[in-house]
């Protein structure tokens, strides 16, 4: 008996030390926030994580969004893909189609029943019966001007699309462009030419039975009316993309350009004016009367099979989605990632931040064009696998390339632009 | 033949405007690095600059990890061409002096490696690499880089030992040398010019190659130049000090090797070889 007890003693002294040194579920964050202060503020965050939870190891590991597409579902299926990975809407049906992913709908229950989401993130996330990925943040595209040079040229906001193109056509002299609107075929010219679509009532590509609806009246108008805009930007315009744009903007060489946020290269390198600097919502169509617009919502996708780890994983969404933390989480890049939850657009660790304070009123007007965002290929439910195809070969862009380069009308080039989306469907 | 005047106007024209044409490019570059960020986008560009900072350099080499992909470009690059020319210089001279069943076959094979485009044989390696536990670390990229780099040298370093007379390699052989000695005592340093080409040639591939860097490596600290320095400059708004200064840190290993391995271009070693 005695032997028994001393060897029980004996093993439960062996086991001790594992159970109470119990090593921590290390997990992976992927994301593509890839510039150095982005990455160190999301490191400062992790940190705070780690120290606050020493049962969790997170560790991250910033990725290209030009190769995540390809790299994410090599990595997945030889077993050396993260744990959680960013995503966009059009990122997400590839690894669903795949099979990486399983629904999060319960865990967005709960944190929408906690933050309140503003309902279009999730949506972009919500088909096939379930949520495949939670919501972090918000870009919506607007129109970025100096209120100097309206003023100086006597024009007001463009509120229609035909006040728009009097305005860039008046601000077009001394080697100025009124306006700088990309013509790549690139994603960030899917992105402007959408934002003139869904102002102009071409807000669905898909019919509800998952046929394409893109060879329509309105997309002709909008693709057209763009192509107007197109020929009084700067010629280099055919090769932009977001940073181009910018430095256009902000050099006073455009006079209005569409953008997420001008504001970080603005302060400075623009002068910081925050006075002078303006921004509205797109224009819509004389007909139309809601200003609408682009918005991606970015979003988290959880991607581990092993129940530990995908535990440890919502806990580390949790703690960015608490006020205290999610403020520091958005300014990573001040005045370009917008709140997705209602606290969230009121805490103080938003606010707070100098460029928030300094440039509230166009991160409010930012924030206010975002409750209209929409996003090609995930509207009203309409959400097809053919769309991560159709976005990731900028169907868009290059059916716009062919008016304003291959010199098409607009309406045979929205038709050609049809079959190609036919195309790369199959 | 004296050329006319008119001639050697036009042939100096034609020469300088080919040197500004690839010239400025560079100059445009290596002088924003040293810009504001005010004059770097300003409306007129300036060929000269205006102002004058450091700020791009020190924000890229201590608010950044390009100086870890530094340290891993010049790794992946140095020893990949070491590989390269390890292997290559006696496979070219197997070829080109030794008789072996099926030489002229294999000699066009081998070649074929080179003719795939790497995208498509990209996703097969992975899965191959992540099952040998090589996926993330730097010795992937180097096997990489020996791979599609070993056939195109051979082919240039066969050429070059055709170039050499015949009469030297067979007074070696009738002092009794065998083909090792040949190869190292003789034929080598007759072919330096050739093996600095294709140093050169290896260098520049590993040091600019991005496709396989991209996707074989996961995390920040294993990434070499093209695929972090990418990364760095951002996407919606791009910092074009930092892109400006990047890109002018990056061409300078190559500078430097060109410095250093340049004068055995001109060192004609076979001149009075043979009297």
């Amino acid at each position: 008996m005695k032997k028994r007890i001393l060897g029980l003693l004996a093993g439960a002294s062996m086991l001790m030390p594992l159970s109470a040194f119990a090593a921590p579920v290390e997990i992976t964050l992927w994301h593509m926030e890839q510039p150095p202060h982005r990455v160190a503020r999301i490191q400062e965050i992790i940190d705070a994580f780690n120290t606050a939870h020493p049962d969790i190891v997170v560790k991250q590991e910033p990725q290209n969004w030009g190769e995540v597409y390809a790299k994410a579902p090599a990595a997945l299926s030889a077993g050396a893909g993260p744990d959680m990975l960013f995503a966009i809407p059009d990122f997400t049906p590839i690894l669903k189609n795949i099979g990486a992913l399983t629904s999060v709908a319960d865990f967005v229950a709960e944190l929408d029943k906690k933050h309140d989401f503003v309902d279009s993130t999730v949506q972009s996330y919500s088909y096939d019966g379930g949520v495949w990925a939670v919501p972090l943040y918000n870009m919506a595209m607007s129109l970025w001007y100096r209120k100097s040079v309206l003023d100086g040229a006597g024009l007001k906001v463009p509120e229609t699309w035909a006040d728009w193109k009097a305005a860039a056509e008046k601000l077009s002299v001394d080697g100025t462009y009124g306006i700088g609107v990309p013509a790549n075929k690139q994603l960030y010219t899917d992105q402007t030419i959408y934002s003139v679509m869904v102002n102009g009532g071409a807000t669905e590509i898909y019919n509800e039975d998952g046929t394409l609806r893109f060879n329509n009246p309105q997309t002709v108008a909008a693709l057209d009316y763009y192509a107007q805009l197109q020929k009084l930007s700067p010629p280099d315009s055919t090769s932009w993309t977001w940073g181009e744009a910018e430095a256009c903007f902000v050099s006073k060489s455009c006079g209005m350009i569409m953008q997420f946020s001008v504001i970080s290269s603005y302060d400075t390198q623009g002068g910081g004016d925050p006075a002078d600097l303006g921004v509205a919502p797109i224009p819509h169509a004389d007909g139309e009367k809601d200003h609408n617009t682009i918005a991606y919502a970015n979003a988290v996708m959880l991607l581990s099979k092993d129940e530990a780890k995908r535990k440890a994983s919502e806990e580390f969404i949790r703690y960015l989605l608490e006020p205290e933390t999610y403020g520091k989480f958005l300014n990573m890049e001040p005045g370009l990632f917008m709140p997705v939850t209602a606290d969230g657009a009121k805490a103080e660790s938003f606010w707070g931040d100098p460029m928030a304070t300094k440039y509230k009123a166009q991160i409010e007007q930012i924030i206010a064009n975002s409750q209209n965002g929409r996003l090609f290929g995930f509207t009203s439910g309409r959400t097809f696998p053919s769309i991560a195809a159709i976005s990731a070969q900028n169907v868009i862009a290059e059916t716009l390339q062919s008016i304003v380069v291959g010199g098409k009308s607009a309406a045979d080039a929205v038709a050609g632009g049809q079959d190609r989306m036919v195309e790369v469907s199959k | 033949m004296k050329r006319s005047l008119p001639a050697t106007l036009l042939l100096g024209l034609s020469g300088l405007f080919l040197l500004l044409l690839i010239g400025m490019p560079f100059w445009w570059v290596v002088t924003g690095s040293f810009k504001l960020p005010q004059e770097i986008i300003a409306r007129v560009p300036t060929m000269v600059p205006h102002s004058f900072t450091l700020q791009h350099f020190a924000k890229l080499l201590s608010g950044s990890d390009y100086p870890v992909y530094m340290i891993n470009s010049l790794l992946v690059a140095g020893i990949s061409t070491a590989i390269t020319l390890v292997l290559s210089v006696p496979a070219a001279y197997a070829f080109f002096r030794l008789a072996f069943p099926g030489r002229e076959a294999l000699y066009r094979i081998i070649l074929l490696a080179y003719a795939f485009p790497s995208i498509v044989v990209l996703i097969p390696l992975f899965g191959m690499f992540a099952r040998i536990g090589l996926i993330d670390t730097l010795a992937a990229l180097v096997i990489i880089n020996v791979t599609f780099a070993l056939p195109f040298s051979i082919w240039m370093l066969r050429s070059f030992f055709a170039s050499v007379p015949k009469e030297i390699e067979e007074a070696a052989l009738m002092d009794g040398a065998p083909p090792t000695v040949i190869l190292r005592r003789i034929m080598i340093p007759l072919i330096a010019p050739g093996i600095a080409s294709v140093g050169i040639f290896a260098f520049i591939s590993a040091w600019t190659e991005y496709v396989f860097a991209s996707v074989l490596i996961l995390s920040d600290a294993k990434r070499t130049v093209p695929v972090g320095f990418s990364g760095i400059i951002g996407q919606y708004q791009i910092d074009w000090g930092l892109l400006l200064s990047g890109a002018s840190l990056a061409v300078l290993p190559v500078v430097i090797l060109f410095a250093l391995v340049g004068r055995w271009f001109v060192s004609g070693l076979t001149e009075g070889a043979v009297k």
